[in-house]
């Protein structure tokens, strides 16, 4: 998706000033009036809503700086200024907040990287190699964006409890092939495969290249930006997961994730215990806030490009 | 689904041509891993469900004797499951037009030739990449009875206008029974009113500009451009945005979990379909009940769907 024109303005700063220039430009002729009105008014619900968005987050980091009784009052800056909500929960919670970070980071890891792996691999198959059945299958595919979870709760439990995988670190794995590929990353990859030209790919194969070589050495290094894309959504959606990990992990605290923790603490032991909770909130969102200031790119396409392929 | 109009239909290769034979098997083996996960947890697992739903079902034995359709007659006569049905529907009622008309305002604000786009368009999505759990818990903190919300309104002055709506100034609001599900109503509204934009804003920059001069010739207003030009030409944003709206809303379950636990505390305020079907699996223990309540809700999320198709013309996004 590209935004015509006018987004030269790199840094938010510059894009806040930006009213203040408006006001001492030069009187725009009388009938300009109501356009710089609305303008103007434009701006202040920008702003206005923009602060709606932040707040609510500054307001988290504050309070994990603050101490309980400070953290129900409305003052900006913690008295006293303390970290011992930080210390507490990575020393003092069960399980301990490094613990939890690393079960999600585990899970998303791998599922982004079958999702790249499997995703790459149809996404491929189904925009250039010819096999019967490819439409079908594809469609196939599709449908399956249509099944609720929910639905497929009951038979995924006693599938999963009858294999003995919700026990031990065997726990893990449900969480993982359930996730493991997503119809979303096969429809994104097949899309841009299909964009790259095909003289290069048949120039490889005239010098003899197999299927696997040509898509390993041409075609995933054109692929990149498609790639990125996938990570970047899929390690997104695995980190935030809920329903899944809540299903399957909730049994044995060693193996929760954050979101997880998160809510077993907030409607446990630390309720309203405020500042660990928003250590806890700040530690789960960060990772995918430094996605998000990196490559907000990826994941305002990637929403923009499910809207408009439906 | 344009997209599946893709060249080259598969026609079977021609026997002997190896080169065809060839490709067709690197095509399966390509296809092989995603396929079998599709086949065993997608299709497999809604079949099987089907089955799960007409039998009573042991924990340990599984399949014990068939019972047709009990499971769906005992849901019709279930209170519990029609006040998570009434729960649900109210949720999805509002919460889908609300977050509709946010995201569109929004995206229309944005789409205006203002600097800093990108920065605001970046801004309002913000809240919808954090996590459900992260997010609901720094909300619950938020409107808890000494949170931001309450000291602001506090510091503002005007708590008379909620004293005069039956609020104190210390209201618990997710604690409430009948503010509870409103607030996960703002709540929601809040982080994906800007997904909503997103998904707005590909369309109104679709919208040609001649249009827009044409309007400005004939002397419309912006007010009147925006009712009579935009908002009409965007009918297919509206048709896939409350479609997903929808979907989304009738599968409401983590921020009802996280704010009220598995039984839609306070007093069943937060209790939705998801929710009681989890219940009826991890509670209730009756994995065949449960079953059978997924397909309903499928039914329902279906019908929900057909029925939009058939409010807003059959013109899908693309």
């Amino acid at each position: 998706m590209t935004i015509a024109g006018r987004d030269n303005l790199p840094s938010a700063v510059a894009a806040l000033a930006q009213p203040r220039q408006d006001a001492a430009a030069p009187a725009a002729p009388a009938g300009d009036r109501g356009r710089r009105w609305r303008r103007r008014l434009a701006y202040v619900i920008l702003i206005g809503y923009a602060l709606l968005m932040f707040v609510p987050f500054a307001w988290t980091v504050v309070t994990s700086f603050k101490t309980l009784p400070d953290s129900t009052q409305l003052t900006f800056i913690p008295q006293p200024f303390t970290a011992d909500a930080w210390g507490f929960v990575f020393t003092n919670l069960r399980p301990a907040v490094p613990i939890m970070f690393a079960n999600s980071l585990l899970i998303a890891g791998i599922v982004t990287i079958t999702n790249l792996t499997f995703g790459s691999l149809a996404g491929y198959a189904f925009a250039r190699l010819r096999f019967p059945g490819r439409e079908v299958l594809f469609l196939v595919v599709l449908a399956t964006l249509m099944i609720p979870d929910q639905l497929r709760l009951p038979p995924m439990y006693v599938l999963f409890s009858g294999l003995g995988f919700t026990k031990g670190i065997l726990a893990y794995l449900p969480v993982i092939l359930i996730a493991a590929i997503s119809a979303s990353s096969i429809f994104l990859l097949r899309q841009y495969f299909l964009t790259i030209p095909k003289d290069l790919e048949e120039a490889a194969r005239i010098d003899g290249a197999g299927f696997f070589t040509t898509f390993t050495r041409v075609m995933l290094p054109l692929a990149t930006p498609a790639l990125s894309a996938v990570a970047i959504l899929q390690f997104q959606g695995t980190w935030n997961s809920f329903f899944w990990p809540v299903v399957f992990l909730s049994a044995d605290p060693n193996h929760w994730t954050l979101p997880l923790g998160l809510t077993e603490f907030t409607l446990g032991p630390y309720a309203k215990n405020w500042p660990p909770l928003m250590a806890t909130v700040v530690i789960a969102t960060i990772p995918i806030l430094i996605l998000y200031m990196f490559f907000q790119r990826y994941f305002v396409e990637g929403v923009a490009a499910s809207g408009v392929k439906g | 689904m344009t997209a599946t109009a893709a060249p080259a239909p598969a026609s079977a290769p021609t026997p002997g041509h190896i080169g065809a034979r060839r490709e067709a098997f690197a095509g399966y083996l390509f296809i092989g891993g995603p396929m079998i996960l599709f086949l065993i947890l997608n299709i497999g697992m809604v079949l099987y469900a089907l089955y799960m739903s007409v039998w009573k079902w042991s924990v340990l034995k599984g399949p014990l004797a068939f019972i047709g359709t009990q499971n769906y007659v005992k849901i019709l006569s279930d209170d519990k499951f029609w006040h998570a049905v009434q729960n649900t529907l109210y949720y999805t009622v509002i919460w889908v037009p609300l977050t509709m008309a946010v995201g569109l305002f929004l995206a229309v604000v944005v789409n205006q030739k203002i600097r800093g786009q990108t920065f605001f368009r970046g801004a309002f999505y913000f809240p919808a990449i954090a996590s459900s759990a992260a997010i609901t818990v720094l909300w619950i903190f938020l409107v808890s009875p000494f949170g931001l919300f309450n000291e602001i309104r506090g510091a503002l002055g005007v708590n008379p206008i909620f004293e005069a709506l039956g609020y104190g100034p210390n209201q618990d609001w997710m604690g409430d029974y009948h503010t509870a599900m409103n607030s996960v109503i703002i709540l929601n509204a809040w982080t994906t009113s800007g997904t909503f934009m997103l998904f707005y804003l590909a369309s109104l920059q679709s919208i040609s500009h001649e249009v827009y001069e044409a309007a400005a010739i004939d002397g419309a207003g912006a007010w009147q451009t925006f009712w009579k030009v935009t908002f009409p030409l965007l009918r297919p944003a509206h048709f896939f945005v409350a479609t997903v709206g929808v979907i989304g809303g009738l599968q409401l379950f983590d921020q009802a979990f996280i704010g009220g636990g598995p039984n839609g505390e306070p007093n069943g305020a937060l209790s939705t379909i998801v929710l009681y079907l989890y219940n009826a699996l991890f509670t209730q223990i009756n994995f065949s009940y449960a079953a059978a309540m997924g397909i309903v809700l499928f039914v329902i999320i279906f019908s929900a769907t057909l029925i939009q198709r058939q409010l807003f013309g059959r013109t899908p996004a693309a």
